[in-house]
Parts: structure tokens; sequence; C-alpha cells
């Protein structure tokens, strides 16, 4: 008898849990789907650490767009005009190093610079002028675009020759020397995997301990303990996977400390949670003292700042600025938000979201590549993807009504 | 002589939009632990007398004073630093963020500054929240539910929590009970009462009659924005009813207090 009921209440709870965070775990359910399927499919190529590897590369420059734009999409606006302002900033970085010569430690806080004063320039259409986003920011998708074409007028195409430039986005970690034991494995990205767990771990402790403390409702420890052995299995086949081709790739460290600081100001900070207050309510955010227009300004200028750290990141995984550098970024950052999570009615998202969102896309982009599924027919599975996360959010929301 | 002195009283009030006057010289007294009921006609002016109190309209003439002291009022957040607290009729919380985080919207609790960043105290917010509702005896279940996924009472409640939770010495209540089940509109009452039980001073707005004299202790009458009433609470409901319409609606305009014109 006793162990029916706890089996049932272990049901039931399992089903509470599930359909309270339906959303993020219907994410990752389909990223595992995604990504069985394509190993399935590729017989084992789309899981190797090189394809892998190379993903979170390709992926990086609309991860850092996408979860700027996750704040922008928070406030209830949307920034058009970062894919060609990626361009122009990474064709402006090529420019400051090859042709002024400038050093890399000078070009890239220069380039950022840059990128958070464009931001300033659509804060200020959008907050001061209240200029509707979409019309402001396509007026900047034209401006950037004719700048990009104007800086890669004379050449075409600036080939950048600096290797610490270049090995942002190709580089990896350094390992430590070899001592013998598992030869071939990067042994530097498997202590920092083994440190980001125990780290979780005692985290997730220390929370609930809180938590408990103050008598808040928390987890039942069963679900407590699995949710911890899922996060710490992934985040270790995750290092186990790095470790086994070239390590730990700098895009990907790159890409952890935007993640980690956008995660921590949303979620830890007061300026997070007035962002989500203004998306959420931006009449009710106002009369509580917050200023959406300094909101406003903060999270367009993030944009601008992250524009300009993918047009970086592109130009140097390309080892070059091009004319068609940027183009519809915007679009794929936009759409992995949405897959991501984020709410186009505000307030809703979170950065962690998108990344998976767009690690999504290009998991799809990079899978069917591999089987070798013709491009037109790409879009329409990319599509289907994306119309299915946003009818699943819609659903989700009417029936919490 | 301090308990004399009322906590708000402001005086000939006036008040044009355009062509209209919206309110033509109207005294408001308030005093310290007191329920004061706000009724008229759509148009009366009480919704533009007490959005003058909160800061959210500037009076072309009269005065304020708080405490005694004579003040200048230009904008909501003068308003909550003075004290002065509204609760919005269409509900000023973000739906998006739990109980928690609605209460303290604006004023969140810090627990460490590296710079321009300020790291929240969430336990502490979660905490005194949790307190709050308890000594409101508000019957919310925990105080990280989302606030879309409380019913319409609840939500008010919280908007109402969220005025008082601050140390305020005024709370404006534009219409709580406005678009509330019958027993939402029970629980926001007694949650009223709660509050002058312990100690707070109100002024309540409602079309509802039976609400404000359930409530109330004292109640003003506006008619074209005029004050054409000022009494008492008192007597049964329906004697009371009467009254108060003949005076809402102009059948009757013997009021010995009217304000100066």
């Amino acid at each position: 008898m006793h162990a029916r009921r706890a089996k049932m209440s272990f049901i039931k709870n399992a089903k509470e849990i599930f359909l309270q965070n339906i959303r993020d775990f219907g994410m990752y359910i389909i990223l595992v789907v995604i990504m069985v399927l394509f190993t399935i499919t590729t017989k084992g190529t789309f899981i190797s650490s090189r394809n892998i590897t190379n993903l979170i590369n390709q992926t990086g420059y609309i991860v850092v767009l996408a979860v700027g734009m996750t704040l922008v999409i928070i406030i209830r606006h949307i920034d058009l005009s970062v894919g060609y302002l990626s361009g122009f900033l990474g064709a402006v970085a090529a420019i400051t190093m090859v042709s002024w010569h400038l050093p890399v430690y000078v070009t890239i806080p220069l380039v950022l610079g840059f990128g958070v004063l464009a931001g300033l320039v659509n804060g200020f259409l959008v907050a001061q002028m209240k200029i509707p986003a979409f019309v402001a920011t396509l007026a900047g998708w034209l401006l950037y675009r004719g700048a990009l074409q104007l800086a890669t007028m004379s050449k075409g195409t600036i080939v950048i020759s600096n290797a610490a430039f270049i090995a942002i986005c190709n580089g990896f970690i350094p390992d430590i020397p070899n001592i013998g034991i598992l030869p071939g494995v990067h042994k530097l990205t498997l202590i920092l995997g083994v440190l980001a767990i125990i780290l979780l771990i005692i985290n997730a402790i220390r929370d609930r301990r809180k938590m408990q403390a103050n008598k808040f409702k928390v987890l039942p420890i069963i679900f407590f303990i699995l949710k911890l052995v899922f996060v710490s299995a992934l985040v270790g086949s995750i290092s186990w996977v790095f470790a086994t081709y070239r390590g730990l790739s700098l895009t990907g460290v790159v890409l952890l400390i935007v993640i980690l600081f956008y995660n921590f100001i949303m979620s830890q900070t007061v300026l997070g949670r007035h962002i989500y207050a203004v998306g959420g309510n931006p009449e009710a955010a106002e009369l509580s003292g917050i200023s959406v227009k300094k909101i406003t300004y903060v999270v367009f200028c993030s944009m601008g700042m992250l524009a300009a750290l993918s047009g970086i990141m592109f130009a140097s995984r390309l080892h070059s600025a091009t004319t068609t550098a940027g183009t519809l970024f915007e679009l794929d950052a936009i759409a992995a938000a949405f897959v991501g999570g984020v709410s186009m009615s505000g307030g809703i998202g979170k950065v962690t979201g998108s990344f998976i969102g767009a690690f999504v896309m290009m998991s799809l982009t990079s899978g069917m590549n591999l089987m070798g599924i013709d491009i037109s027919l790409q879009y329409i599975v990319r599509a289907s993807v994306l119309a299915a996360a946003v009818i699943f959010d819609v659903a989700i929301r009417n029936r919490g009504k | 002589m301090a308990e004399a002195i009322p906590v708000v009283e402001m005086r000939n009030i006036k008040k044009n939009f355009g062509a209209v006057q919206a309110l033509c010289g109207v005294d408001l007294v308030l005093h310290h632990n007191e329920v004061l009921g706000l009724v008229g006609d759509n148009a009366a002016g009480k919704s533009t007398l007490v959005k003058i109190l909160s800061g959210a309209y500037i009076p072309d003439g009269g005065e304020i004073l708080i405490e005694g002291k004579k003040v200048h009022i230009t904008s909501p957040w003068d308003a909550r630093r003075m004290g002065i607290e509204m609760v919005y009729q269409d509900l000023a919380l973000a739906d998006n963020l739990d109980v928690a985080a609605n209460v303290f919207m604006g004023r969140e609790a810090v627990s460490t500054r590296l710079g321009p960043i300020s790291i929240m105290d969430k336990h502490h917010m979660d905490q005194e929240t949790q307190r709050l509702i308890d000594r409101l005896k508000i019957d919310i279940s925990s105080v990280h539910l989302r606030v879309e996924r409380l019913s319409g009472g609840q939500r008010q409640s919280v908007a109402i929590a969220r005025a008082t939770a601050f140390n305020s010495k005024v709370t404006i209540m534009d219409e709580p009970t406005a678009a509330l089940s019958v027993a939402a509109i029970d629980k926001v009452l007694n949650l009223v009462r709660e509050l002058k039980a312990q100690g707070s001073s109100i002024i309540i707005i409602s079309h509802r009659l039976e609400d404000i004299y359930q409530v109330s202790d004292r109640m003003m009458v506006l008619r074209h924005g005029r004050k054409v009433l000022e009494c008492p609470v008192v007597g049964d409901l329906d004697e009371f009813r009467e009254r108060v319409v003949a005076y809402i609606i102009g059948a009757r305009n013997d009021f010995a207090g009217k304000g100066v014109n």
C-alpha cells in the first residue's frame, strides 16, 4: 500500500513539475530529439566531437545576437539593424587593423564602443523620439548595409592576417602538459567541466537550504537529485565532447562569458528585474519609479555592443570582412529567440533559452547539410520548427488562462 | 494636539482641462487612521482629485498639506516620497513577475552593489512579502506565484498590499472593487478593514455605495467638480444610500459646508 501511494505521489509530482516547466522541458526534448535523429541519419557524424565543436563555432555569432535580441524583445521592441551592423562593424575592425595598423587590444574595445554608440542611436529614436522600433531599426538596417558596402568597396574583401584576432573564432584554450593519463584528451577542458559541475551542485544545495530555512516550497528531494544528475550529465558530456577533439574553443569561452553574464544580470540584479518589469507592464513599471526610457537605452546599447561582438566573431571566423557579412543575421537571431521561448507580447524569455534556440536552429542546418538535404527543404523544415515553437507557446499561455 | 492635525489636507483645489472645469475649489481632509469614501457620478472629479494628490496631475489652484506641512507634488515619485501611495484602477502589476517581485517593483532590496550593478536580495524580498501577506491575511499560497495566475481579487490584494508595504502615510484606492466577483469584493473590503485596524489612513473611491458604507468612517460626494456632501457614515444602508444618491444625481443640493467657488 505504502509503496503504491508513494509511487502515485511521485507520478503526480512529476506531472505537476513537468506541466509547470513544460516550455523549458519541451525545448530540451526537441534538442535531444533533433540530435538523436541526426546522429542516426548521419551514422554518428553529427554527434562527433569535431562536428559539435564546429557547430558551436559557427553558431557563436548568432547566439551573441540572440542574447541581445532576447532583451530587446522582452521590452517589447525589435532590432532589425543588428545584422548589417554586425557586418559593418566587422569591416570596421578589419580596416582598423589592416589599414590603420591598430593592435587587436585597441581594435576590439574600439569596435565594441562603436556598437554601443549605434545602440545609443537606436535607443534615442525609440525611447526619446518614440519611433516604433521596427521602423527606426529598419532605417538602421538600410544605413548599415550601405555603410558596409562603402567600407568594403575598394577591396571587396578585406583579408585579416592578425593571428590573435583570427584565434577568437578558430582557436582553442591551451592544455596542461601531458602527464601520461588520458592521452589525446584535452585535460584542462575536462577539469573545467568537473569544476563547473561541482560549483553547480554546491550552488543548488546552498540555494535549497536557504529556501528551506525560510520555509519556502522546494522541489521534492528526488526531483532535486534527478535535476542535478541531469544537469551534471549534460555539462559532463559537453565537456567530454569538447575534450576529445581539441578542447574548449575560444568561441565557446566567449559564449560562456556572454551567456553567464547576461543570465546573471537578468536573474540576479535589479537591472534585470527592471527589464522584465518594463516588458511585463511598462505603465506599471513607470508608476513604480522605474525609468522605461533608461531601460530602453540600456537594452539597445547592450544590443549594439553584442552586434559589434558578433561582427568581430564573424570576421574572425572567416579571416576577413566581406560585402555580404551579416546578411540575415538579425532574422536568425530573432528566430533563435522565439524558438528559445521569448514572447512577442513582452516580459517573457530567458537568455539560456535563446542559446538553446540558436543551437536548435543551427543543429538543424548542420544536420541537414550532413545528410545532403536540399537547401530549399532546409528552409521549410526550419520554418516548421519555428512555427511549432511559437504555436506551442501560445497554446501553453492560453491554457494558463 | 498632534492628533488633531490631519494627515492630508487639500484646500480649494482647482483643475481645468481646457475649457472644462474638472474641479472648482474642492477641500478634502483625511485624518489619521481614517477611511474616507469618495463618491460621485462619472466626471464628477473624484479621480482628478486623487490624481492630484498622487502626483499624476498638477492642480491649477489650491494647496496641499501633508501632516500640516505645505507640499508641492509634481510627480508620482514626489507623492511616493511623501508617503502617498495609489492603487490604480487598472491594476499596476506586471503579470510576468511573481508576487514578491511585484510587491518590491521599483524598490528591490539590494544585497551587494558592484558599481552600476546591484545584486538583489531575493530571499529578503520573499520573506518580507510572505510576512506582509500573512499580516494582511491575504489568501495566496506562494509568493513565487506569477501574478497572471492569480484571481482578480488576489491581484487586487497584491496591488493594495504593495501600496501599503513601505510605511505609507496614505493609501488611495481608485475603484478597488470594480470588475471583481462578489467573493473577491468581500476579500478586498476585509483587507481595507485590516489595514485600518493596523493604523492606515485610506481614501477609497467607489461606484458601489455599499462598499463605501461597509468600510468608511466618513464620506464625501462630488458633483460637477464641487463638494456637495460631507458626512460621517452612520445609519442603516438603505437610508444612507437614498440620501447619498440624491446628492450624487443632484436631486438635493443643500449641503451647508459646500466649498467656496
